[in-house]
């Protein structure tokens, strides 16, 4: 792998496990993907599907104690994260690659002032004066559209509601210029007009500003809004890498079909009153990482699943325009209805 | 993250003691040790080989030997006798005032949770508890009536209690605001009810934790009532009075002093190890699966 | 729907006093909620939707009287309920439980499944001993849980079978009315359209009338069959789902339409305007209308005059000075 390449992070048969109780746990499970240069990548899939372990894995913040990155690598431009040294890590994370959390007042130092947190993250990296550095958290606090940004400079994260809190976690993540910015259900805590707002806001700074972004979220309303590329997610393994009109138009892994069926949707034209057609199901449960498992993760909620299935793991086939899909029966898949 | 995990739900884990001991090793230690104090405390009279209330002024201050395993006092009394017999008074002291002391502090510290009317005044009373020394409390108590064992209890246990009350009125206040007891009262369930099935067994592991550092330090003031004179009366062996008559020999029979002064520090923390593991154990915030 | 209601709020008000200062004396009162009236019918669902803060879940708790109303009346089959002291009240909770967000929580971690789902039916002596164990058995598999999963405790539970847990202990006594306040929101997707059809077999087979609360517009669209938009401790849209999101004439309604995110890539270019700003603090409440600080279509007369409730058109209100009884459906203009 070259660093020529457009690529900024490349991902690759990543491996995180975490020891419990219960035995070791297989949270991702061989994940690979690249992020372009100022791409924004959604990654998509239900709780425990390993899609935060994945962030954590690239900021190397899994938890020693208990976890650990068991194999593959992680490339950012060209350079092996997954051995760098700790030091390294740091002087890497808040400056090039940056990551913001679901829940801002839980990331935010609550006896700091918005503008000190800033402010401290701008001069450890990038090693300018104190004053140069709270110029430049003003100049972020506006960028992210806060009102009065001079005044909240001095307010402490409590004062703020939460999308404003969501905005200071942009600012700060933007602060030193990072080529990725990893976000992990940024928006989930929020009200629904606040989500669009902050999403929006999203867009609008990568656009200004050439950062890729990772967006992990589980709301396919989400994805299908703001990501130009979409990975999902099952079971700490890749099932589905497409385009995002692509997957959507055309979902080709039978668990990524079970979860558009799955949503109540808002879009889809008026139903006659009192009219309440039935949501699919995906039948039964998701499988228990503590258990290796040998075939397709899916296969036993699966309607398409062979014996095949069950017994060796789908390789990644490519089914044209950037749409790869690991599954054995993608064909019999293509040919039923959506 | 918000979103709940399917996967989550696990069999239940078959017991095994092995795993157990293995994963609480201070409560497996404390309890080992506290049961077996209390088996030396029940079997005194079969433990201790001499009489320990028996004067023999021939074999005063005598150092540990094979004879006397512990030496003996300035009045020839056994040690190790009297230090056996000892355990029963500490202990005596220590699981009373636990138990007793949790009991009025459970009532009233449900009462105050519960009904925020009572809360109040109840609350001013043990402000008030509180700020009276034990110490003093059992001097004044005891000057007015004869000294005895019931005495140095009562004395322990009034100002113990606000202790065990603020405990589980706090953890009562919190339970009262899960959402399973809007579930229950929203299902028809009446206040008694609610008290005793959903409120009580819920706020008895931080009290038992509680009661566990109560036992420890009851056992430390009866010793040292004991030792001012103001607790047991002389005669009878406990750790505090046998520490306390050495006390003037130190220099020439230490050993009067120092064992069962150890016997105190160890059955001490053999209680406290006890109530440390319990209570990493049962706050499911420190006992978490990872 | 044309059925007496089985549950009828009217003029509903909750205050709750701020205390501040150092002898904690009363300095203000949140108005969470702010003079709200609705009815539900028997086999009908009532959406209740809005924003956190704009006192959908105090709605629900007080109809249930687990607190106490400021103001109003609640008429439950017939009886009004808003008034009742504790014990008086007792008799009337069997026609009313309710399902909670999280099933975490909801269950007490300390008693076998069984015996929290068969509680009400032996707090209201409706069966006891074996009798009350056969009635659960079959609750369980009404929900589609396994009877002898009575014994296990509610942790051993998946999340989604824990949500079982809870509904079929709100159907134990029969009741006319659930209140469910944001049953699915913990839920991940897939566990979500399960426990969503089973509220609507459910409701479908024994005639009941939800007050389904939630945040999603797309679960709402779904399971309800009329809407009621909330702002602020008030009710600015009640209408029918088909009404609602075909021809929203609140413009809180539009800006919660236009933001909601949809599973479609191709949505994203026809994304209207998208309202700014935060919501105000329920606690300090802006005058008059009280989305006029967010409106677009805000006139002066909208920061002095709050808006009441009127029915425009058959079935559709909307408490908004710019829509008139009888007027316009059409978009708004932008005045100035």
């Amino acid at each position: 792998m070259s660093v020529t390449s457009g690529n900024i992070l490349e991902v690759r048969g990543l491996q995180t496990q975490f020891n419990t109780l219960d035995g070791v746990v297989r949270a991702v499970d061989g994940v690979s993907f690249d992020l372009a240069r100022g791409e924004t990548l959604g990654i998509v899939g239900e709780s425990g599907c390993g899609k935060s372990v994945t962030a954590l894995s690239i900021l190397r913040l899994i938890p020693p104690e208990t976890g650990r990155i068991a194999g593959g690598s992680i490339k950012f431009e060209g350079e092996e994260l997954t051995t760098l040294g700790e030091e390294a890590m740091k002087g890497l994370r808040g400056h090039r690659i940056s990551m913001i959390f679901q829940e801002p007042m839980t990331s935010l130092n609550p006896v700091l002032t918005v503008g000190t947190q800033i402010a401290e993250n701008v001069v450890r990296h990038m090693g300018v004066s104190w004053r140069a550095a709270r110029e430049r958290s003003f100049e972020m606090l506006d960028l992210v559209r806060i009102a009065d940004a001079r005044r909240r400079l001095d307010e402490y994260p409590h004062q703020l509601s939460g999308g404003m809190r969501q905005r200071v976690m942009i600012a700060l993540a933007l602060s030193c210029d990072p080529q990725v910015l990893i976000a992990d259900e940024p928006t989930t805590a929020l009200d629904v007009t606040i989500q669009a707002q902050i999403l929006d806001l999203m867009l609008e700074l990568k656009e200004k500003t050439g950062t890729a972004i990772v967006l992990i979220t589980h709301d396919l309303g989400v994805i299908a809004e703001t990501t130009e590329r979409v990975v999902v997610m099952y079971a700490g393994r890749k099932v589905e890498e497409a385009p995002v009109e692509a997957l959507f138009a055309e979902p080709l892994h039978p668990y990524t079909r079970g979860l558009m069926r799955a949503i109540p949707r808002l879009d889809i034209e008026a139903d006659a009153a009192g009219m309440r057609p039935r949501l699919q199901e995906i039948p039964g449960l998701v499988p228990r990482l503590t258990q290796p498992i040998p075939g397709c993760a899916f296969a036993p909620r699966c309607g398409f699943a062979t014996e095949r299935c069950r017994a060796e793991p789908p390789p990644l086939v490519d089914a044209g325009g950037g749409h790869t899909v690991a599954c054995w029966e993608v064909d019999r898949v293509r040919a039923s209805a959506l | 993250m918000a979103v709940i995990t399917d996967d989550l739900a696990l069999p239940p884990r078959r017991f095994s003691l092995a795993t157990a001991i293995r994963r609480n090793p201070t409560i497996t230690f404390g309890a080992v040790l506290l049961t077996a104090l209390i088996v030396v405390a029940i079997f005194a009279p079969y433990i201790a080989y001499s009489d320990p209330f028996k004067i023999a002024p021939v074999n005063r201050l005598r150092p540990p030997s094979e004879r006397w395993w512990f030496g003996t006092d300035q009045f020839g009394r056994d040690v190790f006798s009297r230090t056996v017999y000892g355990a029963r008074v500490s202990l005596f002291v220590g699981l009373t005032v636990a138990a007793f002391s949790s009991l009025l502090g459970l009532a009233l510290g449900l009462l105050c949770g519960y009904f925020r009317r009572v809360d109040g005044i109840v609350m001013r009373v043990m402000d008030g508890l509180m700020a009276i020394p034990s110490i003093l409390l059992a001097i004044a108590l005891i000057t007015l009536t004869r000294p005895g064992l019931g005495i140095v209890i009562v004395a322990i246990i009034i100002p113990e209690v606000p202790r065990i009350v603020r405990v589980v009125r706090a953890v009562v206040l919190s339970i009262r605001s899960q959402p399973y007891i809007e579930s229950a009262i929203a299902g028809g369930t009446k206040n008694a009810k609610l008290l005793m099935r959903h409120v009580l067994p819920n706020a008895l592991a931080p009290l038992i934790v509680q009661s566990t550092y109560v036992c420890a330090s009851a056992m430390l003031i009866e010793a040292g009532l004991s030792f001012l004179g103001a607790g047991v009366p002389p005669e009878v062996p406990s750790w505090g009075n046998i520490i306390a008559q050495g006390r003037t020999f130190f220099q020439i029979a230490p050993w009067t002093i120092l064992i069962p002064g150890t016997f105190l520090a160890i059955t001490v923390l053999a209680v406290n190890l006890l109530g440390d593991g319990l209570r990493d154990r049962l706050d499911p915030r420190l006992a978490r699966r990872l | 729907m044309s059925e007496p209601s089985v549950l009828e709020v009217e003029g509903l008000v909750k205050h709750f006093p701020i205390h501040g200062g150092l002898l904690q004396r009363r300095t203000g009162e949140v108005k969470a909620v702010d003079g709200v009236s609705f009815s539900i019918g028997r086999g009908e669902t009532l959406g209740l939707v809005g924003e956190s803060g704009c006192g959908k879940s105090t709605i629900g708790k007080t109809v249930l009287k687990l607190i106490e109303p400021t103001a109003g009346r609640i008429v439950l089959a017939g009886e009004d309920i808003s008034s009742l002291k504790p014990g008086a009240m007792w008799p009337h909770r069997r026609r009313i439980q309710t399902i909670f967000q999280d099933p975490y929580s909801s269950m007490n971690p300390r008693l076998p499944s069984g015996t929290i789902v068969g509680e009400p039916l032996e707090n209201f002596g409706l069966s006891s001993g074996r009798d009350t164990d056969e009635r659960v058995a079959r609750l369980f598999e009404r929900v589609g849980l396994r009877p002898d999963a009575m014994r296990k405790y509610a942790h051993e539970f998946s999340g989604g079978q824990r949500q079982r847990l809870g509904i079929a202990k709100a159907l134990s006594v029969n009741p006319d009315v659930i209140v469910a306040d944001e049953p699915v929101s913990a839920l991940d997707v897939s566990v979500q359209a399960q426990v969503l059809n089973l509220l609507i077999d459910l409701q479908e087979e024994f005639r009941l009338a939800y007050l389904f609360i939630s945040h999603d517009l797309a679960v709402m669209r779904h399971i309800s069959h009329r809407i009621a938009v909330m702002y602020l401790g008030r009710i600015v849209e009640l209408t029918t789902k088909r009404t609602l999101f075909t021809q929203p004439l609140h413009p809180y309604t539009e800006a919660l339409l236009s933001a909601a995110t949809a599973p479609d890539p191709k949505r994203r270019q026809q994304r209207k305007r998208i309202v700014q700003g935060d919501v105000p603090s329920p606690a300090n409440p802006p005058p008059g209308c009280h989305f006029h600080t967010r409106c677009p279509y805000a006139m002066p007369e909208c920061k002095v005059t709050a808006p009441p409730l009127i029915e425009v058109a058959e079935g559709h209100h909307v408490a908004c000075l710019r829509r008139p009884v009888g007027g316009d459906p059409g978009p708004l203009s932008v005045p100035g």
